[in-house]
């Protein structure tokens, strides 16, 4: 095709766009409308994958290990009464634990960083274990050292583990279990698999949405063109009569849908904009301010935009033109 | 006729290559109504013929066949060294681009002026720029509305709005003219001028092919006459000025 022939299409777009401009408006108004609605839908979605991030950071499991306090203090392993040889003042052998060191609980930490799904690994040992415990129990420090001080620590070493992935939890604490050395694993595998229910839901709600709006913006562009199309019917008549292909006569109609969906993406961005400032001001406050700011998923936004835009143009037109070719493109020859 | 006839009458139409040429062509529609039934004709190149008929004689099909709007069930069709029996639809506009459509009801768009509407008819088959203005201004002079050329449809009597459209069948440069009632909708004296118009056309080379049904035009102006009635062809005077 000729440049002269493309330059002259664009100008024949943008003259049928605004020829046909309240029914143009009208369809840019009801295509803002659905943008904005899928804009609000990945916003919320990117929010709660955030929300849903801080939480899977927080939940976090503890690896106890059978070193030595467990063997000392677990009713799993059971001691014969008789003293047996080799056995130290609390009649326990080498024998009976797993971990004899704090280099090979690291090493078991090392086997637990090594599996698919851990994000992070850290090695917690008893003396650790129990001053964490001390910090959380306020104001009955003394209570722990008294217990300490008389019956020694009851903690066994630990490594206290972040997954990747909550979906895949309970094949991690699986693979995790088989690890030789490890004796109870505390998890919230509830927590893992209702945040896991939430993400999923909130995904497939946004899928939805968006493919249910998509196809309504194809619908509103399909019905524009057609406007715009019988209000030049004359023109395609003659156009078929002397010539034109039917690729000529698509294009400046699919063009002009195609400005009606960028048209809306431009302004959709910037109500979106306004709406989302508005309501993380009142939100975000009580969110204690960890929303997901605007300007990290502007570009993203505009982009989904431009592509719902030029796809709604260019296909609701493209159908729209087709069909009508089909159908009644040869009526110039009505003698 | 058989299959065979016919694909020899084809070969052979080819390379003669006359402007239109009919060989046992029948046209039935899904309705069932028989609009052309065993039509044979040829037209030369450089021939000017009157097609005439009553209301349903079949004129419409027979022009829409030619402009491939519709296809014959039956016999083979030649055009402009198209064989349209066998062409498939993506050919059709260029088909087209060799012939010049004059319409009865002007069919100018409003809002474009004269130049414009022209111009319209060059830009769809990807001419553009200093050709366009070239050729519309010369199709313009030829109709005589060079003066015209800013004027907008409305302000043109109905004579000088078919003018513009013959200036727009004729800006292409094409081989054949079909002209469809072209003076249905103008005064008489402004129909012996379009007649005249194209007498003039048509003595430059182009085909012309018009249908009228105002005896008058036919009886003064001596070209052949192709009479239709009822699907058939019921005259063909090659010398014309009489029905």
């Amino acid at each position: 095709m000729k440049i002269g022939s493309i330059k002259y299409l664009v100008k024949e777009a943008f003259k049928g766009a605004w020829a046909n401009r309240l029914m143009s408006l009208a369809s840019i108004g009801i295509l803002v409308a659905c943008m904005v609605v899928i804009g609000l839908a990945i916003l919320i979605s990117e929010n709660v994958t955030m929300a849903v991030g801080n939480l899977e950071k927080e939940n976090v499991v503890m690896v106890y290990m059978k070193d030595y306090n467990w063997a000392l203090y677990s009713d799993k392993l059971e001691l014969p009464d008789k003293p047996r040889e080799g056995a130290d003042k609390n009649g326990i052998l080498e024998d009976d634990y797993v971990i004899h060191s704090d280099d090979e609980a690291k090493e078991l930490c090392d086997k637990i960083s090594a599996l698919d799904n851990i994000d992070k690994v850290e090695f917690v040992s008893s003396e650790e274990g129990l001053e964490s415990i001390k910090d959380d129990m306020d104001g009955q420090e003394d209570y722990f050292d008294f217990l300490n001080d008389e019956y020694g620590n009851p903690l066994s070493s630990a490594a206290k583990v972040t997954m990747k992935e909550m979906a895949l939890f309970d094949k991690t604490i699986k693979q995790i279990e088989k690890i030789d050395g490890v004796d109870t694993i505390q998890s919230h595998g509830d927590l893992a698999e209702k945040i896991d229910a939430l993400k999923q839901g909130i995904y497939m709600a946004g899928f939805w949405i968006i493919a249910i709006l998509v196809v309504i913006s194809l619908v509103i562009v399909s019905n524009t063109i057609r406007v715009t199309m019988y209000n030049r019917k004359l023109e395609i008549s003659i156009m078929k009569a002397v010539g034109a292909t039917d690729a000529f006569v698509r294009i400046p109609f699919v063009i002009e849908g195609m400005i009606i969906g960028i048209i809306s993406a431009i302004i959709s961005i910037g109500v979106l904009f306004f709406c989302y400032e508005v309501a993380t001001e009142k939100i975000g406050v009580m969110l204690n301010g960890s929303v997901v700011s605007f300007a990290d998923v502007a570009l993203y936004l505009l982009l989904v935009f431009v592509a719902i835009g030029i796809f709604a143009g260019a296909i609701g037109s493209a159908i729209m033109i087709s069909k009508y070719l089909k159908r009644e493109g040869s009526e110039f020859a009505a003698i | 006729m058989s299959e065979e006839l016919l694909e020899q009458f084809a070969e052979s139409s080819f390379t003669a290559q006359p402007a239109i040429e009919f060989r046992g062509v029948s046209k039935t529609y899904i309705s069932g109504t028989h609009a052309l039934e065993d039509v044979n004709i040829r037209i030369n190149k450089g021939e000017f013929v009157f097609v005439v008929g009553s209301s349903g004689a079949g004129k419409s099909t027979f022009m829409k066949l030619i402009m491939r709007e519709e296809k014959a069930n039956t016999g083979i069709i030649n055009v402009n060294g198209f064989n349209l029996t066998k062409m498939p639809r993506k050919k059709v506009p260029l088909l087209r681009r060799t012939m010049g459509i004059v319409f009865q009801d002007f069919r100018l768009i409003p809002t474009m002026n004269v130049f414009d509407n022209v111009a319209f008819a060059m830009h769809v088959v990807g001419e553009s720029g200093r050709e366009v203005r070239r050729e519309v201004s010369k199709a313009l002079s030829l109709v005589g509305l060079g003066d015209k050329a800013r004027s907008m449809p409305m302000q043109l009597s109905g004579g000088e709005q078919q003018r513009v459209g013959l200036a727009r069948a004729l800006v292409n440069a094409p081989e054949l003219i079909i002209a469809d009632e072209p003076t249905g909708n103008v005064d008489p004296n402004m129909s012996y001028e379009i007649v005249s118009l194209l007498t003039e056309i048509n003595k430059r080379g182009t085909t012309v092919l018009m249908v009228t049904h105002d005896h008058n035009l036919v009886r003064d102006f001596k070209h052949r006459v192709i009479m239709l009635d009822s699907g058939r062809i019921v005259a063909d005077n090659a010398a014309g000025g009489a029905e």
